[in-house]
């Protein structure tokens, strides 16, 4: 029987910066098992939706609803780790903030799996790509039953890339959710169940992946 | 958690770790030098153009010039030049002043009625005032030694008009009738009203002068400053100098680190990850805080420390007083806090790091000169100075370290900057919220 609550919802969620609008009355609910697609031109709201979402933003209409207790994993669009730090530091330290058991243990597991240089120098002098894994990785610390990913596979190689994705369909086979920001929609339709468009910071079609019209692209991206 | 991390943070960064170890000992030797300058004495030229002889008899007195000079030169190094040689090494630095005895000096000192005048030429510098006050000194000494010769040789003339008989005066013999003897002839004098007059005006001017030593040795001394030793504890130089030295660097330092560290979780866009559950803004803050508060607390301590070798290497009167440091620490860690919540406001209104840096240094100038200008000449400057934490953290180190009862200072001051922290702190973590945009 479906939970009567969402995990995640946008209820009127808008978001102002100075004069400009953002985002505007969006309404969107995340449920277990989802595997939602964020499209879009660039400017659109994606990378703005996806901060009110996992709590990095606060919203200045409406309002975020998430269920009581729902984890939640968050991968922005640029990195987010300190560059000072080692990938094993930075692992170490989000994991404890997250409040893993055991930090030095998730942090070992994760350098593993998304294959992360474990030596001391600073993630800084990482390449892109390997940078963009750790910010990865950093989102999946604290078990999340949610991952908000922010065109998380822009930097990535497709051996990457296709991690990527088992582990997301992983968590969504054990009852979580993820959305994803993609400018990809051979990606879409690969791994995505539903579709959310937005543009000019208002959502335009919400719905399954087969009741997008993928001709309505070059419309939405013009 | 998120200290350990700025920590680790700071010390990944080799320059500015190198910096910060390196700072506190350059402002150390630097506090150090002044200080061992303020107890050293200055070379000062020593010209004479009137060929001084070796003793000079003033009032009946003999002086012996070259030690009378030793005698009063205790704050300078008199070195006897030439007139050329002078005016060469006060060009050159190398002697800070130059005090000439003109032509005619010794004849106008014996004459007793004009008085003789030294002639001074400072080198132009930020050290001219303190020679100018180290030459006044020296000739304050001269005069002290000068007076009571003087005083006796007026003395000398008072007698002469109380009691009559040969004098000179100005070289010329002098033969004075004198009070009692005016006194005798009167009296053979028919008793009128006018001789009565007479009398008792002579009457009263022999008591007067009777009483004249005292009179003028008390004139010549109006005030007499007796200094007071205070158990091993002076002002000296050194301790105001280095109460400074350590407000600057703390607040350079904590305002700074704190101002650059805040803004960096935003440059390093991970202030959105810690902001969504994992930490408040207010421990945000307060890691900064802590941040200064620690930073400032190791700097501190080895400005002392090393100030404290360096005085103590050199001999400076007052030193360092060791047992004085555990009250410092309590000051710094609440200056560094204060600091640091200030620095933080900065950061979070400068919401970058380049532009936090930036800005801190601008706001550092305006407190510390506002913190040096004292509040008798321009009161307003005391007002925005006592809401700001540099004054506070100054005058917290000074009574911490050389004050004889330091509690009164060190409690006002201490809760200054805890109060002063508090409402910096209260209002960075209102305006972190312009780091999440």
């Amino acid at each position: 029987m479906r939970p009567r609550t969402p995990l995640l919802a946008a209820r009127g969620t808008g978001r102002r910066f100075g004069k400009t609008a953002a985002l505007d009355q969006v309404e969107l609910e995340i449920w277990e098992g989802d595997a939602l697609a964020l499209v879009g031109p660039n400017g659109a709201g994606k990378s703005t939706l996806l901060s009110l979402l996992a709590g990095a933003l606060e919203p200045s209409s409406g309002q975020v609803e998430r269920r009581k207790g729902v984890r939640i994993g968050w991968a922005p669009q640029r990195p987010a780790q300190y560059g000072r730090l080692s990938a094993r530091e930075n692992l170490e330290l989000f994991a404890r903030l997250e409040g893993e058991p055991d930090p030095k243990d998730a942090a070992a597991r994760l350098l593993a799996e998304f294959d992360l240089p474990g030596e001391p120098s600073p993630s800084a002098n990482l390449s892109v790509g390997n940078r963009q894994r750790l910010n990865l990785a950093i989102s999946l610390l604290g078990d999340p039953e949610v991952l908000l990913l922010d065109e998380p596979t822009a930097a990535l190689d497709p051996e990457q890339r296709r991690r990527l994705w088992e582990r997301a369909a992983a968590l969504r086979e054990a009852g979580g959710a993820f959305v994803f920001a993609t400018q990809n929609l051979d990606e879409v339709e690969r791994v995505a169940d539903r579709v959310a468009a937005l543009r000019d910071g208002r959502l335009v079609f919400a719905g399954l992946v087969g009741e997008y019209d993928r001709s309505q692209t070059d419309t939405l991206f013009a | 958690m998120l200290l350990r991390k700025d920590v680790l943070v700071l010390r990944r960064s080799p320059l500015l770790l190198g910096i910060l170890l390196a700072y506190p000992l350059a402002i150390a030797a630097l506090v150090g030098l002044v200080a061992s300058y303020a107890s050293s004495k200055p070379r000062v030229a020593f010209v004479d153009e009137d060929n001084l002889p070796p003793t000079v008899i003033v009032g009946g007195k003999r002086f012996h010039v070259d030690r009378t000079i030793r005698q009063v030169s205790e704050n300078v190094k008199l070195v006897r030049l030439s007139p050329e040689a002078a005016q060469r090494q006060l060009s050159t630095g190398g002697v800070v002043a130059v005090v000439t005895v003109p032509p005619g000096f010794v004849a106008s000192l014996q004459g007793m009625v004009r008085s003789p005048q030294l002639e001074l030429q400072l080198s132009r510098g930020t050290l001219s005032s303190r020679v100018e006050q180290q030459v006044q000194a020296l000739v304050y000494s001269l005069n002290r030694q000068l007076q009571r010769a003087y005083i006796e040789n007026n003395l000398r003339y008072v007698t002469l008009i109380l009691h009559g008989g040969d004098g000179s005066f100005l070289g010329r013999p002098i033969d004075v009738l004198g009070i009692e003897r005016a006194e005798k002839l009167l009296a053979g004098m028919p008793d009128t009203p006018r001789n009565r007059r007479l009398r008792d005006f002579l009457h009263d001017a022999r008591l007067a002068l009777a009483n004249t030593g005292d009179a003028l040795r008390s004139t010549a001394h109006p005030i007499e400053l007796v200094r007071v030793p205070l158990r091993g504890r002076t002002w000296v130089l050194s301790a105001e100098v280095q109460a400074y030295a350590l407000g600057l660097t703390i607040t350079f330092l904590a305002l700074m680190l704190a101002a650059g560290s805040l803004a960096a979780e935003r440059d390093e866009n991970v202030i959105g990850r810690l902001a969504r559950g994992l930490v408040g803004l207010g421990d945000l803050i307060w890691a900064k805080v802590a941040l200064a508060a620690g930073v400032a607390l190791v700097l501190g301590l080895a400005i002392a420390i090393a100030f404290g070798l360096i005085v103590e290497v050199g001999g400076v009167t007052g030193g360092e007083p060791w047992r004085r440091l555990p009250l410092l620490v309590v000051g710094l860690v609440l200056a560094g806090g204060a600091l640091g919540a200030l620095g933080a406001l900065l950061g979070a209104l400068a919401r970058e790091a380049r532009s936090a840096s930036l800005v801190a240094l601008l706001v550092v100038l305006p407190i510390v000169f506002l913190g040096l200008i004292p509040a008798e000449v321009v009161p307003p400057a005391a007002w925005v100075s006592d809401v700001l934490p540099f004054a506070h953290s100054v005058r917290f180190f000074s009574a911490a370290l050389y004050d004889l009862s330091p509690w009164g200072s060190v409690l006002r001051e201490g809760l200054w900057l805890v109060a002063l922290g508090a409402v910096f702190g209260g209002l960075a973590r209102v305006g972190a919220r312009r780091l999440l945009v």
